[in-house]
């Protein structure tokens, strides 16, 4: 046995702890009451443990007749913990067990996952484990591709599957340990219920804890017994049970009018638990909804800021913002990769990347910003609509550039590890990656604020863009405000793009997608007026994750750009009608 | 002349050496009906590639044998850059003025709509090999792409066999996944599954914003026996599975099989995400066989020195980076033998006799024989495929071969 678990003395002896546990977990069905106890006392167990169960699966692969291997695949289930039978199964399962056959006998086996270069592995055989010796007591080797596996129907895979379930009862990571029980749980099987009260007696984690009373009441919720099956409704109300819902639903529509005995008390428990986690459920979607639609208005707000400065205050109708946004974005990009390059693939190291990308973006599409200013936009600021050909063409070179120095295709931009995953209260999730963009929003609208009322800077931007001759003639180089705000504005885009890349696709055509949306909410919101950019961007994103769920994601659209059609009629200066002479000239 | 010799002094002396006999020889022109730029060239290209190479490979093994002679293949390649219009003015341009005797091409179902007026007016010949929403049969093409009894209808009954019980269809919005869809769901309540436990959702092209979507996603799960099924089509998918994965749902409780995800599209999506989730194709390029392998191989040689041998084209834009194969790409190469089978059958590039000589043809495929019916569809081998980090599909059932059969009403009043 040792061979194979590795050559680490720690390893093997915290093997051979997991197997004992196992073991008397096997036990535990007879001494539910005294397991632990003797769990506690584990490590005095010999050394070497047997593998009752090992014979079992052999028998069980072996046998042809198919009701008698369902049993005995079901009768497993004891084996939990022996990593053996835990790999032969799930290898089983998918066409990765094999028969030795010499004159009359059979032996099964499976590959070991390491295969050579040549594709050929050591076959294991699954009485214990070792290798598998031809008559010569030569140890043989096969590749997968060259047998031909031990077939299996659909009810066998099935009951594989159960009997891997319950194997998960044990798994190591507690997020998989809750999904296992609560798949479980939804059987609503009775013969689960002792590995559940087993589990739960040992359980130190809370939310599996939460799944296994989850799922022992809703496995109650069908026992014979009215009182029984009762309380185990009330208890489901009680956790505010989403995933017992549709079963609540089932059990209230089938007792409705019925007239055996017990069916009116069960219809009005479980009458009662529906509605109860119904309007908690209307609560969480509530506040998702409210969460959702914060999180795409900071989405819209952050495409959208940078604009608001190259367009709302200076006026000028950038073609190219998006492709600022796709700068930004690409940057992100090179940066990951100089980070894994340097740092390795995962880790600590890597997972910093990100929050060196954002400056990076800030710098190079401001760059790029700058270049375009001093390049093509200085001549312009007289004739906008040339302005908005002349950005137009240099947002089609910009892709072009991309798509030839990155390729077509998108690339691939990983979250680091604090971005994935989410936090949830009450069933309501809050995507990190989410939270991220709805603080950073709130922290660009805060910075630009900040530059344009409380730095010199910020005091020349705002004097340009009131009366540009009168700045000029107070001392003011109005040449070089516009060089500065221009290149903020497209910094901003850059940011833009780098917390775009941990949300959707980065590609050549990522500034295209958003374009629209951007001037959208900047016209919306008021042209030269940051507040409204700010209320418009809030007004869509809440709306819109409002309509979707009634009207679906693109009658809602729709809908959402009708109303801002319908609005801008009505006030056609947008929210905040700001008097510049920025588009008056 | 003098760049045709430099290039195939470029290409060795064994092709070189057939080209000068070829200079003589004759040609044959074959048009190659792709988009090239715009939304679609990341998928198209591909077949583009696919195709020149399976000319080459032909012309190689010295070209079509008709009435005693040899014929090379002479690509004319077009782009109709991803504008549907521009698809029928192309087929007219190659049908008319190059007059091609057969066009490879098209992608999306309305790229194949468009164009499909201009072969049946000239009397043209057209292989079209992605999968596709059916309920269509024009003398004038032959479909060498999954129909939805091929792809779809497998898969759902591959999920029913999981023991999956509520199913949430979840598409772009356009023809092929509302008219999949439509089918799936007729299929599904044959099957026994109840409307209020069928979800139909669609999302514009390229939507971002996948919250909301998730969100009843999950929702829709919680009781358990859930699965997707995904007819999102190109990079709209990312920010899905990004939600999907930042939801806590994973491929064990709501397992999501996408029609339209294989493995060229891969290349521009996060693996990593995908893992574990389903896909349902006629062809993996994980497939074991010796004929995928020398296809897989062969391929991979010659995107690194691409030629056309024996004729004088030369092959442009083509980047050799992380190539790799896909059913699509495998249907095109299929179209292109069947089609030489047929023409040396007919013995004439002739269409009205190609057409006939066929049906019944038989290819030996990298995944087993296929056979070209009388309904202009396959008899194809149908695999479902399990996501691997490596962008790989790794085969988890092999349903065997499956007829193709456009027109729903037929496939589903049979079972």
């Amino acid at each position: 046995m040792s061979t194979r678990t590795g050559h680490n003395p720690t390893a093997r002896r915290l093997a051979s702890v997991r197997w004992a546990v196992a073991g008397l977990a096997a036990a535990g069905l007879l001494l539910a009451a005294s397991f632990l106890p003797l769990a506690v006392g584990a490590p005095a167990v010999p050394a070497q443990p047997t593998f009752p169960h090992r014979a079992e699966l052999v028998a069980a692969v072996l046998s042809e007749d198919a009701p008698k291997q369902l049993e005995l695949v079901k009768k497993l289930v004891e084996a939990g913990g022996d990593p053996l039978v835990e790999q032969a199964l799930a290898a089983w399962r998918q066409g990765g067990v094999f028969l030795y056959e010499t004159n009359d006998t059979r032996t099964p086996f499976l590959l070991d996952p390491q295969a050579d270069p040549d594709g050929q592995a050591r076959a294991l055989r699954l009485a214990d484990g070792e290798q598998l010796k031809d008559p010569a007591g030569k140890p043989l080797r096969f590749a997968a591709t060259d047998l031909t596996p031990v077939d299996t129907d659909s009810k066998l895979r099935k009951a594989i599957k159960v009997t891997l379930d319950l194997f998960a009862l044990a798994n190591p990571d507690p997020k998989m340990r809750r999904d296992a029980v609560t798949k479980l749980g939804q059987e609503q099987n009775a013969e689960y219920l002792p590995y559940f009260e087993a589990r739960r007696t040992k359980e130190r984690e809370k939310e599996v804890v939460r799944a296994l009373t989850e799922a022992v009441a809703l496995t109650r919720t069908v026992d014979e017994d009215v009182k029984v099956r009762v309380a185990a409704i009330n208890q489901l109300a009680e956790l505010r049970s989403i995933n017992s819902l549709q079963f609540l639903q089932k059990i209230e529509k089938d007792n409705k009018a019925v007239t055996s005995p017990g069916a009116k008390e069960t219809f009005e428990a479980a009458h009662a638990a529906v509605q109860q986690i119904e309007s908690y459920l209307a609560m969480g979607n509530l506040f998702g909804t409210a969460f959702r639609g914060f999180s795409l208005a900071a989405v819209l707000l952050v495409a959208a800021l940078g604009l608001a400065i190259t367009f709302g205050l200076m006026g000028v109708i950038n073609m190219a913002h998006g492709e600022l946004i796709m700068i930004g974005a690409y940057t992100a990009y090179v940066t990951q990769n100089l980070f894994r390059a340097k740092l390795g693939a995962t880790g600590a190291g890597f997972d910093t990347y990100f929050l060196a990308a954002l400056p990076f973006s800030f710098l190079v599409s401001g760059l790029v910003g700058l270049i375009l200013e001093r390049g093509v936009i200085r001549f312009l600021y007289k004739r906008p609509l040339e302005s908005l050909l002349a950005t137009w063409g240099v947002s089609l070179v910009l892709q072009q550039i991309f798509r030839h120095i990155f390729g077509a295709a998108n690339v691939q931009v990983n979250s680091p590890s604090w971005l994935n995953g989410s936090y949830v209260v009450h069933d309501v999730l809050f995507a990190y990656n989410r939270l991220f963009v709805i603080g950073f929003a709130v922290f660009i609208v805060f910075a630009t604020y900040l530059l344009l009322t409380r730095t010199s800077l910020g005091l020349q931007i705002r004097a340009v863009m009131q009366n540009r001759q009168m700045a000029s003639a107070l001392g003011v180089r109005t040449d070089r405000v516009n060089m500065m705000t221009f290149a903020f504005g497209s910094g901003l885009a850059g940011m833009a793009g780098a917390c775009l890349s941990q949300i959707g696709n980065v590609g050549p055509s990522l500034g295209q997608s958003h374009i629209v949306d951007c001037f959208m909410i900047v016209v919306l919101g008021g042209v030269g007026n940051l507040v409204g950019t700010v209320c418009a961007s809030l007004g869509v994103g809440v709306t819109d994750q409002i309509l979707q769920p009634w009207l679906g994601a693109v009658l809602g659209k729709i809908t959402v750009l009708a109303g801002i059609i319908l609005f801008l009629q009505w006030r056609p200066a947008g929210l905040f009608a700001t008097r510049t002479r920025s588009l008056e000239g | 002349m003098k760049s045709t010799l430099v290039s195939n002094l470029l290409c060795g002396a064994a092709a070189a050496a057939l080209s000068f006999s070829a200079m003589a020889a004759d040609t044959v022109k074959v048009g190659v009906l792709h988009s090239l730029s715009g939304t679609m060239a990341i998928s198209e290209t591909s077949l583009k590639d696919v195709l020149l190479f399976t000319f080459d490979e032909i012309n190689k093994a010295g070209g079509i044998k008709v009435g005693g002679k040899k014929v090379l293949i002479e690509p004319v390649v077009v782009d109709p850059a991803s504008n549907w219009p521009l698809f029928a003015e192309k087929a007219e341009q190659l049908l008319v003025k190059d007059k091609v005797s057969v066009v490879f091409g098209c992608w999306t179902s309305v790229s194949r709509k468009s164009c499909l007026p201009v072969f049946e007016r000239n009397n043209g010949l057209l292989f079209y090999p992605v999968q596709y929403e059916g309920e269509e049969l024009s003398k004038n093409i032959f479909y060498t792409a999954e129909a939805v009894n091929q792809q779809a209808v497998p898969a759902v009954d591959y999920m029913l066999g999981e023991g999956k019980k509520k199913f949430f269809l979840l598409g772009s919005d356009y023809v092929y996944p509302r008219t999949t869809n439509k089918i799936l769901k007729q299929y599904l309540k044959s099957k026994g599954i109840p409307d209020s436990d069928i979800e139909e959702i669609y999302t514009p092209f390229g939507h971002t914003d996948y919250q909301t979507i998730v969100a009843s996603v999950k929702k829709f799960a919680a009781g358990g026996k859930a699965c997707i099924i995904s007819t999102l089509n190109g990079d709209t998918n990312v920010p899905f599975f990004k939600e999907f994965a930042n939801a806590g749902l994973t491929s064990e409780n709501c397992p999501v099989v996408s029609f339209s995800i294989s493995e060229d599209e891969f290349r521009g999506l996060p693996a990593k995400q995908l893992v574990g989730h389903l896909g349902c194709w006629t062809y993996f390029m994980s497939i074991k066989s010796p004929e995928n392998t020398k296809f897989v191989g062969d391929f991979m040689k010659w995107i690194k020195a691409p030629v056309v041998t024996g004729v004088d084209y030369k092959v442009t834009g083509i980047d050799a980076k992380g190539r790799v194969t896909c059913s699509p790409m495998n249907l095109s190469r299929i179209g292109v033998y069947l089609w030489k089978q047929a023409v040396e059958k007919a013995g004439t590039f002739e269409v009205d006799a190609v057409r006939t000589a066929l049906i019944g043809q038989k290819f030996k495929a990298p995944t087993g024989e296929v056979t070209m019916q009388e309904n202009h569809h396959l008899i194809n081998p149908v695999f479902i495929g399990e996501t691997l980090a490596t962008g790989q599909f790794k085969i988890i059932k092999s349903l065997g071969a499956v007829a193709g059969e456009p027109f729903s009403e037929k496939f589903l009043t049979k079972k």
